[in-house]
């Protein structure tokens, strides 16, 4: 894919807020019809990369390209932007939304067939499935070429989360690029590739398959698995119930067997895969990034 | 000791939020009720609790001094610090000080919150604020804790430390009830009830409702012409489909199904049983 | 921009409070106030005593309204009633000459009265030769209680009220708004804690805050502007008490009727605002159309400046405050019981359990049937 392609992307990019540093050398590009996730945990620098693709921030160092070109006012027109909390009025029909953002943007068009049902309804009043629709729909109305969601799917069931990817697949099938920002690992798993983002810096990138690759967990079963919890999590280990009496362990199955062992317990330890949340977990709390006791700074 | 709802409606004026729901909740188990926005998760942990009334049913519930409950809103005063909340539910619960002194250290350091006893709950991430509503709801060594959305919006670090919380109190016995809208979370759960539009869509273990999905699930690749069936949702870069009578249709693969595919047809079977 | 201007509009046109404050509060305000806002009085309780009082009082037109006409008493019942505050005038007939008494409390009262009585003695100076009887007498008066009528002295008890009027209901209706707008208060409903645990914890700091408040006021008052307390200290704070509750339990009643702070907010104003205006503090109550002057005898700030002034500037002593102590005791009752009543409702639901304490731990769980 070459930088022309891209409908936005950032090259060596750093944004720093006096002495603390948001974004360390990002390389980002979104190209047309691919749904790009951006992961990370709160303070990750997730927000701030979107404000500095948009051009609502300057970068420190670096450079920031949107639609070929330095992020510009015309540049934002041909994006579309869906924050979490939708940027919806809850006491305006769904109508009145539709023609509000479409005077603003000097756009004529028709509400979609998909939410025209719901027109007169109290955006406050619809089910937030719904209302995500309707969302989707009013960030569409422009047909923007590149997407902004801001965790787009989260809350709403998987039947619903699958109508609203229907919604962004769609738009990205007709040639538009997306960039999804989540923290949630389900909607992670729907994008074409992941860029997993801490501390401000990149720490994966690629497919799921990719990211995971081959780390690995322990799985103990046990009958007694209430005592095994107790004794590996007294001897340090990450330890996860799942399911009746099983138990997934970060750490090697000799090295669990023999503590399990050592206490009396009688238990199965065997490898299995990790899964992404295993693997996001080990990526950002790795030996370069502070330990997640630390409760972080206070946010004001 | 089971606790939990029976054949349990509530209705508010004429809508009916649950519709003869049963919710079993043991001691030592996790219990996940999972279901979209507006399926009833919040009303059938409210009934649970005895914040709801249900207009039929029988609710079974230990009495309050031994429920822990973490409403989806909050759980904690912001205008308050971490120390400050933890003195607040002792004294509401009448905890002696001797081991209220030691549980509290532990519950402390299971968070992360040993070190900001003094900051104001306002001031915390919400990550942090969600474990400390938690901590707070398991300070009395509850028998039933019940949990709202404990994990929604929150990052994916405190979201898997506050599943290692809910883990640890399970493994000392508390029965625990989590209402969640993600479901790979209720794959993790001993008992899973699948909740849509207030009525139970399926229920039991994570391993007897994947058994139970009936006829038989595939992929198809991203294809141009559109949907590759009427029984199909998009996953990713292609689509998932569902053939209830066993059949694929061509050009689709058969899959395993996952857990998410048995929400998903089991969503889609009761809407086409409407 | 036309495209913000319409919906702006929109939004405004559904939320009911705002437009209801925004038209038809100014509206109502106008017509209520219109007829409440009077500085003239036309009606000045008078009673007159001493041995020449009958010839008195038949020579008394209005603005004076002879209330009690009584020649066997004399001048230590005469300020009794005004002491009381049963009447603002009183005509004491003796050897002497002719004494008036005002209570100087009614500061407007008082002016007129002067005034009438101006008149009178110009009438009775150029048609002497003709009256016969009192004529020749000599006509002094003497106002009492507040003889500079002061306007501070008057304004101050009333404006601790008004003070407290504030602070405790809309202090109060946000602190329990709070609880609501946070979900904290389902979790209350949750736990081990019966309702009037709950209501009588989230009062009794503000009761504590608004007492300690209304001290300082008064002291300050006292302090910068040599306002008298002459009465008993414990009649006061009994009134004060009562009118605490009854603002108090404003406040709460407020909260269970809104779902956010702003309503709280604008309905507290709602309640506040004809209290400014009706209760006596700025126009006096007798002086206010018969129509609108009821609204003022709903409004616990009207007997609470009622207690204040008396027990401030008269040393009225408690037997003559028994109707406005008694009508705040009414108020604060009906008040903070429907505040209870709904605070109830809002914290269980579930209905038996509440005011239950918790269960000994060995009980068990018990079987809700519905």
């Amino acid at each position: 894919m070459t930088p022309v392609d891209a409908l936005a992307e950032s090259a060596a990019v750093w944004r720093r807020f006096g002495s603390h540093v948001a974004v360390r050398a990002v390389d980002l590009a979104v190209a047309a019809g691919e749904v790009v996730g951006l992961l990370g945990a709160n303070g990750a620098g997730k927000t701030t990369l979107i404000r500095l693709l948009l051009g609502l921030l300057q970068p420190s160092q670096g450079s920031v390209r949107l639609f070929g070109a330095p992020p510009s006012v015309s540049g934002r027109r041909r994006a579309g932007y869906v924050p979490q909390t939708l940027g919806l009025y809850d006491d305006l029909t769904v109508a009145e939304n539709w023609s509000f953002t479409a005077a603003a943007f000097g756009v004529r068009a028709a509400l979609p067939a998909s939410v025209a049902g719901v027109r007169n309804e109290l955006v406050g009043a619809l089910p937030l499935g719904t209302q995500r629709e309707v969302a989707f729909a009013v960030a569409l109305a422009h047909r923007p070429e590149l997407l902004v969601l801001d965790e787009p799917t989260s809350g709403v069931g998987p039947l619903g989360r699958a109508r609203l990817w229907e919604q962004i697949r769609q738009a990205a099938d007709g040639g538009a690029g997306a960039l999804v920002t989540t923290h949630n690992l389900e909607e992670a798993q729907e994008c074409d590739r992941l860029v997993v983002m801490a501390d401000g810096r990149v720490v994966a990138s690629g497919t799921v398959a990719g990211i995971v690759g081959d780390r690995t967990v322990t799985e103990v079963r046990s009958a007694d698995w209430a005592r095994a919890f107790a004794v590996l999590d007294q001897e340090g280990y990450e330890v996860q119930v799942h399911g009746q009496g099983v138990l997934r362990v970060t750490g090697q199955a000799a090295d669990v067997q023999k503590v399990l062992a050592a206490s009396g317990i009688e238990a199965q330890a065997r490898t299995v895969g990790a899964n992404l949340e295993e693997a996001f977990v080990a990526l950002v709390s790795g030996p370069a990034f502070p330990g997640r006791a630390v409760p972080g700074p206070a946010v004001a | 000791m089971t606790w939990g709802l029976d054949d349990v409606r509530v209705s508010f004026g004429r809508r009916t939020a649950l519709d003869d729901v049963t919710v079993r909740a043991r001691p030592a188990e996790v219990t996940i009720v999972v279901g979209g926005d507006g399926a009833g998760k919040s009303t059938c942990l409210k009934t649970l609790v005895g914040l709801v009334r249900p207009q039929a049913g029988t609710v079974r519930r230990p009495p309050k001094q031994r429920i822990g409950y973490v409403p989806a809103t909050s759980g904690l005063y912001a205008d308050l610090t971490v120390q400050e909340n933890l003195d607040f539910i002792a004294g509401a619960y009448r905890l002696p000080g001797g081991q209220r002194g030691e549980r509290e250290r532990q519950l402390l350091e299971r968070t992360g919150l040993a070190g900001v006893r003094a900051r104001l709950g306002g001031q915390l991430s919400g990550g942090m604020q969600r474990k400390l509503a938690a901590a707070l709801a398991l300070l009395h060594a509850p028998d039933l804790l019940v949990l709202d959305e404990p994990t929604t919006g929150v990052d994916p670090v405190s979201r898997v430390e506050l599943w290692r919380l809910i883990s640890g109190a399970a493994a000392q016995g508390t029965a625990v009830v989590v209402a969640t809208t993600y479901v790979n979370e209720a794959a993790r759960a001993a008992s899973v009830v699948l909740l849509e539009a207030g009525k139970v869509l399926a229920s039991g273990s994570p391993d007897a409702i994947l058994r139970a999905v009936p006829g038989a699930v595939g992929t198809a690749a991203r294809t141009g012409a559109g949907l590759p069936g009427p029984l199909s949702w998009r996953r990713g870069a292609g689509w998932r489909v569902w053939a209830p009578g066993g059949e694929l249709p061509a050009g689709v693969e058969p899959a395993t199904p996952d857990f998410d595919d048995a929400v998903v047809v089991a969503e889609l079977a009761a809407q086409a049983g409407r | 921009m036309w495209a913000m201007v319409a919906k702006e509009f929109r939004q405004l046109r559904r939320d009911r409070r705002t437009v209801a404050m925004m038209i038809v509060l100014p509206v109502v305000l106008l017509v209520v106030f219109g007829y409440a806002a009077n500085f003239d009085v036309h009606d000045i309780p008078t009673v007159v005593a001493g041995p020449g009082a009958r010839q008195a009082a038949a020579s008394l037109r209005p603005p004076f309204h002879v209330t009690e006409v009584d020649p066997a008493a004399g001048l230590a019942a005469a300020r009794s009633r005004l002491q009381d505050g049963e009447a603002v005038v009183a005509v004491v007939t003796g050897g002497a000459g002719v004494h008036v008494l005002m209570d100087g409390t009614q500061l407007f009262s008082v002016e007129t009265a002067q005034g009438a009585l101006a008149r009178l003695a110009a009438a009775r100076a150029a048609g002497t030769a003709g009256a016969g009887g009192a004529g020749a007498s000599r006509v002094t008066e003497q106002i009492l209680y507040n003889p500079r009528l002061t306007t501070s002295w008057v304004m101050v008890p009333g404006l601790a009220g008004l003070i407290l009027v504030f602070v405790g209901t809309l202090i109060t209706s946000l602190g329990v708004v709070r609880e609501r707008q946070t979900g904290t208060l389902e979790q209350l409903a949750v736990m081990p804690l019966r309702a009037r645990d709950v209501i009588a914890g989230k009062i009794a700091p503000y009761l504590m805050v608004a007492a300690v408040d209304l001290t300082a006021i008064v002291l300050i008052g006292m302090g910068l502007f040599g306002v008298p307390f002459t009465g008993n200290v414990a009649t006061f704070a009994l009134g004060a008490g009562l009118f605490l509750l009854v603002t108090l339990g404003m406040g709460v009643l407020i909260s269970t009727l809104s779902q956010n702070q702003g309503q709280a907010i604008q309905l507290s104003f709602m309640i506040m605002l004809p209290q400014v205006l009706l209760s006596g503090l700025i126009f006096p109550v007798t002086s206010m159309a018969a129509g609108v002057r009821w609204i003022s005898y709903v409004l616990p700030l009207t007997y609470f400046i009622e207690i204040s002034r008396g027990v401030m500037l008269k040393a009225t002593p408690i037997s003559a405050l028994g109707q406005p102590l008694g009508l705040l005791a009414l108020l604060a009752v009906v008040v903070l019981g429907l505040a209870i009543v709904r605070f109830r409702h809002d914290l269980a639901p579930s209905g038996r359990r509440s005011g239950k304490d918790a269960q000994p731990r060995d009980a068990g769980s018990e079987a809700v049937a519905a």
